[in-house]
């Protein structure tokens, strides 16, 4: 390490905890402390400093819909892996129960029938001396499409809105507007509502407001003629809307 | 801490009892407003979950290694969004911007009143221009260079109140502590 060096980067050390460096510097200044012994003991003294900083922050309350929504992710998640979990870990009788029903479907082919007929002897034997549980390697049934010529289902942000779905029903001929249907979001704060927007063109049109019960379910109207429309977006906005969207849209519906 | 990276969903709902007022409340102080805290708040927590991020106790305690993810998130939503933008033409963004309602306390919000009052007292205490460019740094997710112009000065003097604001800070919260 060279004087030279560090005399030149010492004077970092405050920006580069604070995150205030731009890139190129901060990976020059890490490199810097990994051969300067100096630089690298101030900067674990002055860490204890930006460590108190968010310890200065007032407490203010926290929404009561932040941990129901939080928690109810966690808790699909964890339904989710166990049910991925037993799906990889079947008892083979199952699977036997399967062989079975195959072998007896290829009972109108001798051959196969036998060769059949030697897989579920030998699964049962396997079941039987070790009672050991095999990996269910058939692939899950495809979940049904429910797409139809006049639903189009909505697509989520899904890191603001983890849980989202659902989608928008057309009438027969679409200069009859549309309903919104959305489950999964999240209940907002009094003085706030969604605000449901139709794109055409270059335009953003407001085209109604709606908030959500506890569920997180609700509806909203798309009154204007979707005739040439690109798509209908949702924004989170004040209570009584607002005249553009203020944040990008936390789901999209392509039209 | 160990059960939450085991992704026991009980111990980890216990960690956002613990902590989820704290990282709400320096979410909101950043971003300025509740639905984009309440945004921050979510993702810091559901990285946690997901990543089943490593709390290593030898370089703080789980508080500042929570909050230090809730700082993260938060400085990342200030530059993907416009928040950035709107608070950087007044300044009044980055000043402590609210005091919560009074209204009935628990003993462990009175002690987080108490504990913020102690380190604000010694932020309070170091000159006005090295406590402003900490601030603008830190809760406002501003590099030096958007610091040096904003405030108009060149970015050594920055770098340089950076350095010894916190240094300052630093023995302050020592002596409050001694």
């Amino acid at each position: 390490m060279s004087v030279e060096r560090h005399e030149l980067l010492q004077e970092d050390v405050g920006a580069y905890l604070l995150g205030a460096l731009e890139e190129s510097e901060r990976d020059r200044f890490e490199a810097h402390l990994n051969e300067c012994p100096v630089c690298s003991d101030e900067a674990d003294l002055l860490r204890t400093a930006v460590q108190a900083l968010p310890r200065s922050v007032m407490p203010v309350p926290s929404p009561a819909g932040l941990k129901t929504s939080l928690m109810a992710v966690v808790q699909a998640e964890v339904r989710e892996r166990d049910r991925a979990s037993a799906r990889r870990f079947r008892p083979v009788a199952w699977t036997t129960e399967r062989l079975k029903r195959s072998a007896a479907a290829l009972g109108r082919r001798p051959g196969l029938a036998m060769a059949a007929a030697s897989v579920v002897l030998l699964a049962g034997v396997v079941t039987g001396a070790a009672g050991l549980y095999a990996i269910e390697t058939a692939t899950d049934e495809q979940p049904q499409r429910q797409a139809s010529s006049r639903t189009i289902v909505a697509k989520f942000d899904k890191t603001r809105v983890p849980l989202g779905s659902g989608s928008l029903v057309l009438p027969p001929d679409r200069e009859n507007g549309a309903v919104l249907r959305v489950h999964g979001l999240r209940p907002l704060e009094q003085g706030s509502v969604y605000q449901v927007w139709l794109k055409r063109g270059g335009e953003t049109i407001s085209q109604s407001l709606f908030t959500v019960g506890e569920d997180g379910d609700g509806a909203a109207a798309v009154a204007d003629d979707l005739e040439g429309a690109d798509a209908v977006v949702v924004t989170r906005e004040p209570a009584g809307g607002a005249k553009a969207p203020s944040e990008n849209s936390i789901l999209t519906v392509a039209l | 801490m160990r059960l939450v990276q085991e992704g026991h969903p009980r111990a980890f709902e216990l960690l956002y009892d613990r902590h989820g007022g704290a990282a709400f409340s320096l979410a909101y102080r950043m971003v300025g407003n509740r639905v984009t805290a309440e945004d921050v708040s979510q993702e810091a927590f559901l990285s946690i979950w997901r990543s089943k991020a490593r709390y290593q106790p030898d370089r703080g305690s789980v508080r500042t290694w929570v909050l230090g993810i809730v700082h993260h998130r938060a400085i990342d939503a200030l530059r993907r969004n416009l928040v950035h933008e709107k608070r950087r033409s007044s300044a009044e963004g980055i000043e402590e911007r609210h005091e919560a309602p009074e209204r009935e306390q628990t003993d462990v919000e009175a002690a987080r009143r108490e504990e913020a009052r102690h380190v604000r007292d010694a932020l309070e205490n170091l000159p006005e221009e090295q406590t402003r460019v900490i601030e603008l740094a830190y809760f406002g997710g501003f590099s030096h260079s958007q610091i040096a112009e904003m405030l108009q000065m060149p970015i050594g003097t920055v770098k340089g109140r950076m350095r010894l604001g916190l240094e300052k800070l630093r023995k302050g919260l020592k002596e409050k502590v001694a």
